[in-house]
């Protein structure tokens, strides 16, 4: 599908590579990281590998250290990250008309919480459901439950730096990031707004999570859990826009063979001719057939996700933003992004420079 | 432009499972909110719920589907696959909703557009990984645990009901809290209006009377002290708290086009949506309601209509003091003086608040005023608080034929949106 060009006038990622956006599509290329041992995940699989966030200074984190205490992992990042895309773009007023539209995670708690909860509800060694309503909740912090309220990772940052237009969250395993962004240009088109964050933030290291992915054979086939937060600040028009999204395109027929599929999206950018190409596949399946149908067509590869690690919901938003780099510090035309996320959708996003109006 | 209309509903509440029972139970102006009998809720604050009655759960008579769709979700509940109670009613509401509009084989593109709660809790799967006073999930992969979830997976539901039905189009799940079921049919609408789908399934389901749900809720001093099938009053003065209900609504939206070629009779048009943040607290709605009066507004200005031409508003209307004065205060403001006249009700007190679904069953009461020229009545809303000066429908439903209606829902974090339905003629 295609629009109406939007204008990209900034952009924001808290990644494995740590606070900030420019300079990551070199990152990437270089592959200047390696999955590690993962301090997330010692509790809950020794020795598992990820690309985890480094720790944050406080110059960037978000807001006062009471407010942190009430945010999952990903609604921190997405509130880091908001603050950035917010402050690059110079967007100082009237932010009660900005609209925020995310590929969200699931809910994660820290585990401390849940294991004082869990041993305060036994009774000779089995979960007493009495014991836990008498004293197993008492353990924990009331506002506990804000780690888990999935739509949160949205709304902490929009509280924090006052985003009041229209909005929406999206469960993404994948394609849902890319329905944050296509609505956030629909948005802006119909008039709705004339200024909005798109992207995704997840951790794909919440013990839940990881558990989840175990089991759902994807640690198996190549995929490093990973954590992140990206966003583009889009404008209905802009002066001087750093580049555009041109169009894009989404593919659910998860009937259909994958190599045909990758074909048809390819198809999309060749009327447009990219002159490269970011992938993000969650893992060697996907990794492979991408590769497979690209030796073909397109010289220029990036591969977000073998030095980014998979963040889920956060991965496609994580590709745009190394696009976007890649297109301004090689002064390329267009940059095309292609993101197959574990939910088998595959999606592409094409950015061109951004031409002054 | 090609228009959105509604051609199926389906709906689970605690009036019972399968749409009509909903607008029988809000016809009859009837409570269906009591002591919860799912679990035991003695040691919670409160005890009392909007509860799908138990017994229907398990019994495929009482669904009212066809055979082979009766047995695909008993066979899921055989299997453990249905330990949370809003994948269970998503997939009853979405089996009505697509029998409703006559949708079949034939219908596989459609899409869907899904708002769930969160995830729920398996606390007690984790018993086993407890190795003196640590959890340690190394175990799980030494002992070999297959069972153990720690929560179920959000879309599950969305999943099994494009099996269910074999739906294969794109697949959204809304994490909008309260707001996300408006949000979920608002954006089928839009889907469909802009030619990216021509039928999506759409709605939301939620669950949060299990004890960990329930009594995080009750940790936050979110349910009303009143132990009682009254606790719930919305927009009344003496209201001091939400009930909590489960449930889920579900709808078929598709191009007005599409339903005309396959003979559907549309139910409804779906005119206009828009949603704003509150950014102000995460627990608190903002006071003087500006947010919300936007988002009536955006949806106004979306679908082209004076705030006059408004009939009949589905409110929020938690029974909570600070939501409903916000929202009576947002009400008069995005009606303008029209205000006054506009009746304005609540079905919160007699089914509880659903939570993500709330949206989505309140729209699928909002149909009442076209299939049968009734406003559904505010169970519970006995005293008129001078804080809320809007048309509060009593507890008695009323007649009254009306050609536009505005819902509202705002979600936990600051979430809103307003969907507006209209008469399809």
């Amino acid at each position: 599908m295609s629009q109406e060009p939007v204008a990209i006038v900034g952009a924001a990622a808290v990644s494995p590579y740590g606070f900030g956006w420019r300079g990551l599509a070199r990152s990437v290329r270089e592959r200047r990281l390696s999955p590690g041992p993962s301090r997330e995940l010692r509790l809950v699989r020794e020795g598992a590998l990820s690309f985890e966030v480094p720790d944050l200074s406080s110059e960037v984190d978000s807001g006062d250290p009471k407010n942190r205490k009430l945010m999952s992992r990903a609604a921190r990042l997405a509130t880091v990250a908001a603050r950035a895309a917010l402050e690059e773009a110079g967007w100082r007023d009237a932010r009660d008309e900005i609209g925020c539209f995310l590929g969200i995670g699931a809910g994660g708690g820290p585990l401390d919480e849940l294991r004082a909860m869990l041993l305060a509800s036994l009774e000779t060694g089995r979960f007493s459901q009495e014991r836990f309503a008498q004293s197993g909740l008492a353990t924990t912090n009331p506002l506990f439950a804000f780690h888990l309220l999935t739509n949160f990772t949205l709304c902490h940052g929009a509280i924090a730096h006052g985003l009041g237009g229209p909005n929406g969250a999206w469960f993404s395993r994948g394609s849902g990031t890319l329905v944050a962004l296509t609505e956030a240009i629909e948005a802006l088109g119909v008039g709705d707004c004339d200024r909005a964050l798109a992207g995704g933030a997840d951790c794909a290291l919440y013990a839940g999570t990881f558990l989840e992915l175990d089991r759902g054979q994807y640690l198996s086939r190549g995929l490093v859990p990973g954590e992140g937060a990206a966003l583009l600040t889009l404008a209905r028009d802009a002066a001087k826009p750093l580049a555009r999204v041109t169009g894009w395109a989404l593919d659910s027929d998860k009937a259909r063979p994958i190599s045909n599929r990758i074909s048809d999206l390819l198809g999309f950018f060749d009327s447009r001719i990219p002159d490269a190409l970011v992938i993000a596949p969650w893992g060697t399946p996907t990794r492979e057939a991408l590769f497979e149908a690209l030796a073909r067509r397109c010289a220029k590869v990036l591969d977000a996700t073998a030095s980014l690690g998979e963040s889920l919901a956060a991965s496609p938003a994580l590709a745009w933003v190394v696009g976007l780099d890649w297109l301004l510090s090689d002064g390329l035309e267009s940059v095309g992004v292609l993101s197959a996320g574990i939910d088998g959708d595959l999606g592409a996003v094409l950015l061109t420079r951004g031409e002054p109006r | 432009m090609t228009r959105a209309v509604i051609t199926g509903v389906g709906a689970v509440s605690a009036f019972g499972v399968g749409a009509r029972r909903l607008w029988d139970g809000l016809l009859a102006g009837r409570c269906a909110v009591g002591p919860l009998r799912s679990f035991d809720a003695s040691a919670f604050t409160s005890q009392v719920g909007g509860e799908v009655p138990p017994g229907e759960r398990s019994d495929p008579s009482s669904w009212n589907l066809p055979a082979s769709t009766g047995a695909f979700i008993a066979d899921l509940q055989k299997r453990s696959l249905l330990r949370d109670s809003k994948v269970l009613f998503a997939l009853l509401a979405a089996a009505e909703a697509w029998q409703s509009a006559g949708c079949g084989s034939k219908d596989s593109d459609a899409g869907l557009s899904i708002a769930y709660g969160m995830e729920q809790a398996f606390l007690e799967d984790l018993v086993p990984l407890i190795y003196g006073d640590r959890l340690d999930f190394t175990r799980e992969a030494r002992v070999g645990l297959p069972e153990i979830r720690i929560r179920s997976v959000f879309d599950q539901a969305s999943s099994l009901i494009a099996e269910m039905l074999g739906i294969t189009g794109l697949s959204l799940a809304h994490a909008s809290a309260c707001a996300g079921g408006a949000l979920a049919v608002a954006q089928a609408a839009s889907l469909v209006e802009r030619g990216l789908a021509s039928m999506v399934l759409c709605g939301a389901s939620d669950s949060m009377l299990n004890p960990m749900a329930f009594g995080g809720m009750c940790r936050l001093n979110a349910p009303s002290p009143r132990n009682s099938p009254d606790a719930c009053r919305p927009f009344d003065r003496r209201r001091d708290g939400l009930v909590i209900g489960e449930g889920a609504a579900m709808f078929l939206v598709e191009s007005e086009e599409r339903a005309r070629r396959r003979g559907a009779r549309p139910l409804a048009r779906i005119l206009g949506w828009g949603s704003t943040q509150d950014a102000y607290r995460l627990t608190a709605p903002r006071p003087d309601g500006v947010p919300a009066q936007r988002a009536m507004e955006r949806a106004l200005r979306r679908a082209r209509l004076a705030p006059e031409q408004v009939g009949y508003v589905n409110a929020h209307g938690t029974g909570t003091p600070l939501n409903d004065s916000a929202e009576a205060r947002a009400i008069r403001a995005a009606l303008g003086a029209s205000a006054d006249p506009i009746p304005v009700s609540s079905i919160k007190g007699a089914i509880g608040h659903l939570m993500a679904a709330s949206g989505a069953i309140e729209l699928a009461s909002c149909l009442l005023p076209f299939s049968r020229g009734v406003l559904p009545g505010t169970a519970n809303h006995r005293e008129r608080d001078p804080e809320c000066s809007v048309e509060v429908i009593g507890e008695a439903p009323r007649e009254k034929r009306v050609e536009v209606v505005l819902s509202n829902s705002f979600g936990f974090g600051g979430q809103n949106a307003t969907v507006i339905l209209g008469r399809f003629e």
